[in-house]
């Protein structure tokens, strides 16, 4: 993700969440969160639970998240430079600003005035950084299962026409293929829940409509022809098809690497464990197999498949 | 051939949610099926639904965050404004490309173990294949472990405190306070992701309880950092390997015949390495050492006015008695050695512990006349003559610039010597805590042109940015004058140091420069030859310090004085010559034992 990416993410999970934008620019928001956003991203959960058991009104906490620190710092040092050059010009003669900064520099010690700007705290976003890690569970925690419908392209002329649409079940799967090392895929299905019919990236397909969370006017829904169950096992099956044609040298590697370090500990311990005094050989055993078992956790090739998110989807058309 | 599960069998054994299918021989492909009977729950309960556009954001999110591939260091794009150095990043690489993430990391000094470490604990995280995390180090290190981590790394690692903190994911503990009951248990009954000990060489003895903690850990992978793996003889190394990987050198009767002439004489070298290179990694300095920058050191000899000559040797005469009359003993002398070393530097700290004496003396004491006495002679005194030349150095280099003195009191006095002369100096000390020590970097580096400082150890003070260097007084303990160095004199420095003495004629101070600069030729040496020396000459009996202490109270007159340093400064050249030239008897550098060159690579370091 480049600043850019990550600009355009802040900015539309601050929206999804009603958060009010107080100011912001390429390269930085300043936001006042909402009660919801506020409970995600700020790590007070002793305050939240105080405000939910006393019903009082949340004082929600304003952050200045900035997504490019480059250019962001750049431009504040201009605006600083300006600011100081028009108060130059603004004190006449050097008594003034002699004066002026002997005012700024008591006025700096006033505390708990009411005129001082509440204290925002700065978080730079990053990829990579922890808020914006913080920003990402938060998208997850209320982005991961959902309900909605295709908005009709256009309204029918006919007031009592009705366009049939299919229910879906889309997941996006994480595939993790994982020894001492490990990648991963991201596989997205649709599987009609009226044909069984199962579709590959389905997910990009779903960006490209309009859905909303409200049921359409003048639609009617296709009978679910398979049971949820049934759906299941074809996303799954679906899955383990295209798994089987990948290559796994891989994994010939990784159990290779495991029979080999087995294979070296049994060189220590085996003489060990027949040369351990009476008294001492349970504990060297032990250690053996805590050993091995160590090494099966650290090299043993596997491959495991979980939903990043998933949801019902009711999309126009029989399929 | 596929495993038959159905979805009753998986709802059966109710709480795993795992469906296994057969993808190849040796792998199974495992799905993870929670997620279908939440949606079916919610679909009963007909909600509640999330977001579409959250939906969307968490999907763009893990897209962002996959990983694509195997073997790419992935851990540096989530570390933009850290730059780690060539030889760090191949080394991070290695060890978990090639050497399945247990390794010793054994780079000379200086070259960053730490940051390798970082790395590959980072790339483990964000690779999502380790999550509990014990850093094991000396309990000195403890806080700059979690602050290194926290700033260059951005992860959440924990100092541990109390009992409860072995609960985090990420946690720093001294290995003697882990291997203690209550702590003890809970460590042992966690399985660690990742094990990584700092100044691994202490566990080189198989028999200490620390050694035997450490074997018993559980871990995955592991990380072991020492820039010493071999100190004394060729066993500690099978000791240090065997809590890696037990057998990489064979059994201890294997790897005794196979390798070990006598305990520190290696044999069949190639193999040796070959075998260690599945395990160690160890960078070094290039031949020129690290390529710092030039260091230029000027000894700037003093007269003092004839009112502090007339203190000074008040003083002399005045600890000369109560060194007699305590009939030699050392113990109770240490204070009045101090006061000796402060009249070098300034009036204030002498009279502060005057003050101290005074007090601590009953009223009717034969002392408290004499301490008096000497109270007026400090009165007489109306200039500091170093302070003043000081001064016109400072005004001179008109750059930024770091006065270190050892006492407090000539650190009140120089600020608020500089501050009347209208220049803006700002303290520093070890007493400090740790956020006003950061403001007090900030505004060195913003618009203080000079810094007081009484402390040089501890992390935190980087002063890459100021290349010059006032001692206004100088510690006796050599490890402290290289430390003070160090601050300033280190990776980052662009320009070359001036590091300026301020030594007074006919005092003690002179035969302490004089010692320092040309007996060991301190200001000179490259970091880490020091130890060497010191750790050699402190077989001997105490250190320099107590030496010198000793030195000074019992001799008899002024040249008396001079041939006892002198002795003791032939003594530590010898040390150095033989540290310098590798003729030592008993090596102790590793590069002695065994060659290790072909375990790394050679890192020419430039500032």
């Amino acid at each position: 993700m480049n600043e850019k990416q990550v600009h355009k993410f802040v900015n539309r999970y601050l929206e999804a969440t009603e958060c009010s934008i107080l100011e912001k620019s390429p390269t930085h928001f300043t936001v006042k969160l909402s009660p919801h956003a506020d409970r995600e991203l700020t790590n007070r959960p002793y305050y939240w639970s105080f405000v939910d058991r006393v019903g009082a009104d949340p004082e929600t906490m304003t952050f200045l998240f900035v997504t490019d620190k480059h250019k962001y710092d750049a431009a504040e040092e201009l605006k600083k430079t300006e600011a100081a050059n028009a108060q130059a010009e603004e004190a006449v003669n050097a008594q003034d600003a002699a004066a002026n900064a002997a005012l700024g520099r008591s006025l700096g010690f006033v505390h708990g005035s009411l005129a001082a700007p509440i204290r925002v705290p700065r978080e730079d976003l990053f990829f990579g950084a922890r808020k914006l890690e913080q920003l990402f569970e938060a998208a997850k925690a209320k982005g991961s299962f959902v309900h909605l419908f295709q908005e009709p392209e256009r309204r029918s002329a006919n007031p009592f026409a009705s366009t049939p649409y299919t229910a879906w079940l889309g997941v996006n799967m994480r595939v993790e293929f994982a020894s001492d090392r490990k990648r991963e895929e991201i596989h997205c299905y649709g599987i009609s829940l009226a044909t069984g019919l199962c579709v590959e990236h389905f997910y990009d397909r779903l960006i490209t409509h309009k859905l909303t969370p409200r049921l359409p006017a003048n639609i009617h829904i296709t009978k679910n022809g398979i049971s949820f169950n049934k759906a299941l096992n074809i996303v799954e099956q679906t899955l383990e098809r295209k798994l089987k044609s990948y290559d796994y040298s891989w994994a010939e590697g990784a159990s290779a690497r495991l029979e080999e370090e087995l294979e070296r500990i049994r060189g220590y311990y085996e003489p060990l464990v027949k040369n351990a005094l009476e008294e001492n050989r349970p504990a060297v055993e032990e250690q053996f197999a805590q050993r091995q078992s160590e090494i099966r956790w650290q090299y043993e090739p596997r491959v495991t498949a979980s939903a990043i998110n998933c949801g019902i989807f009711h999309l126009e058309g029989i399929d | 051939m596929t495993i038959p599960t159905t979805p009753q069998a998986a709802s059966a054994e109710a709480g795993t949610a795992i469906a296994t299918r057969k993808l190849h021989p040796l792998v199974d492909l495992q799905c993870d099926r929670s997620w279908f009977d939440e949606l079916q729950n919610r679909l009963t309960k007909g909600g509640p639904w999330d977001d579409w556009t959250l939906y969307q954001l968490a999907m763009e999110a893990e897209q962002a965050k996959r990983i694509e591939s195997f073997d790419e260091l992935l851990c540096l794009r989530s570390l933009p404004s850290f730059e780690p150095m060539e030889h760090q990043i191949s080394t991070a690489r290695k060890v978990v490309h090639e050497m399945g993430g247990r390794a010793i990391l054994a780079d000379e000094v200086g070259l960053g173990k730490t940051i390798e470490a970082g790395l590959v604990l980072k790339e483990y995280m964000v690779r999502g294949l380790a999550k509990r995390i014990l850093i094991l180090v000396p309990a000195s290190l403890v806080l700059q472990w979690v602050r290194e981590l926290n700033q260059k790394f951005g992860i959440s690692a924990v100092a541990q405190k109390k009992a409860h903190t072995w609960g985090y994911d990420v946690v720093v503990a001294s290995i003697d306070t882990a291997k203690r009951e209550p702590h003890r248990e809970l460590v042992l009954g966690t399985d660690y992701d990742l094990i990584i000990i700092d100044e691994a060489h202490k566990l080189k003895n198989k028999k200490t309880s620390n050694y035997q903690f450490a074997n018993i850990l559980r871990k995955k992978y592991c990380l072991l950092l020492t820039a010493t793996p071999i100190q004394n003889d060729m066993d500690e190394l099978f000791n240090l390997i065997t809590l890696l990987k037990p057998g990489q050198l064979g059994g201890q009767s294997d790897f005794a015949a196979n390798f070990v002439v006598d305990k520190r004489l290696p044999k069949n070298e190639d193999q040796l390495q070959e075998a260690l290179s599945g395990v160690m990694i160890r960078n070094r300095r290039g031949d020129g050492g690290i390529h710092f920058t030039k260091r230029f050191v000027k000894n700037i000899p003093l007269t003092l006015s004839e009112d502090e000559k007339a203190l000074y040797d008040a003083v002399t005469e005045f600890v000369k008695e109560r060194y007699e009359e305590s009939g030699g003993d050392l113990s109770s002398m240490l204070s009045l050695v101090t006061l000796q070393r402060e009249v070098c530097s300034s009036r204030d700290a002498v009279f502060l512990t005057l003050v101290n004496l005074f007090k601590k003396t009953s009223e009717d004491s034969p002392m408290r006349p004499k301490i008096w006495e000497l109270v007026e002679k400090i009165k007489h005194i109306k200039a500091n003559t170093k302070a003043e030349k000081a001064m016109e150095l400072v005004k001179e280099m008109n750059d930024k610039v770091i006065i270190f003195t050892e006492y407090r009191a000539t650190q009140e006095y120089l600020l608020q010597f500089f501050r009347a002369q209208n220049m803006i100096a700002v303290p520093y000390r070890g007493g400090m805590n740790r956020g006003k020590k950061d403001w007090m970097m900030d505004l060195f580096r913003g618009r203080a042109q000079i810094l007081i400082a009484t402390e040089a150890g501890g992390e935190g003070i980087n002063l890459q940015f100021c290349h010059h260097m006032i001692n206004f007084d100088l510690p006796w303990n050599p490890m402290r004058v290289e430390q003070r160095i160090g601050r300033v004199h280190r990776l980052g420095q662009k320009e070359d140091v001036k590091i300026y003495n301020l030594c007074t004629i006919g005092t003690i101070e002179e035969h302490i420069v004089n010692l320092l600069h040309e007996k060991i030729n301190l200001f000179e040496l490259v970091i880490g030859e020091l130890d060497h020396i010191l750790e050699r000459f402190e077989k001997g009996d105490g250190s320099i310090e107590q030496r010198l202490a000793k030195m000074m109270l019992e001799a008899g007159n002024d040249s008396d004085l001079k041939q006892k340093i002198n002795h003791l400064g032939s003594s530590l050249s010898r040390i150095r010559e033989e540290v310098m030239t590798g003729d030592a008897k008993v090596a102790s550098s590793p590069d002695l034992l065994i060659n290790l060159d072909s375990l790394g690579q050679t890192v020419e370091v430039q500032p």
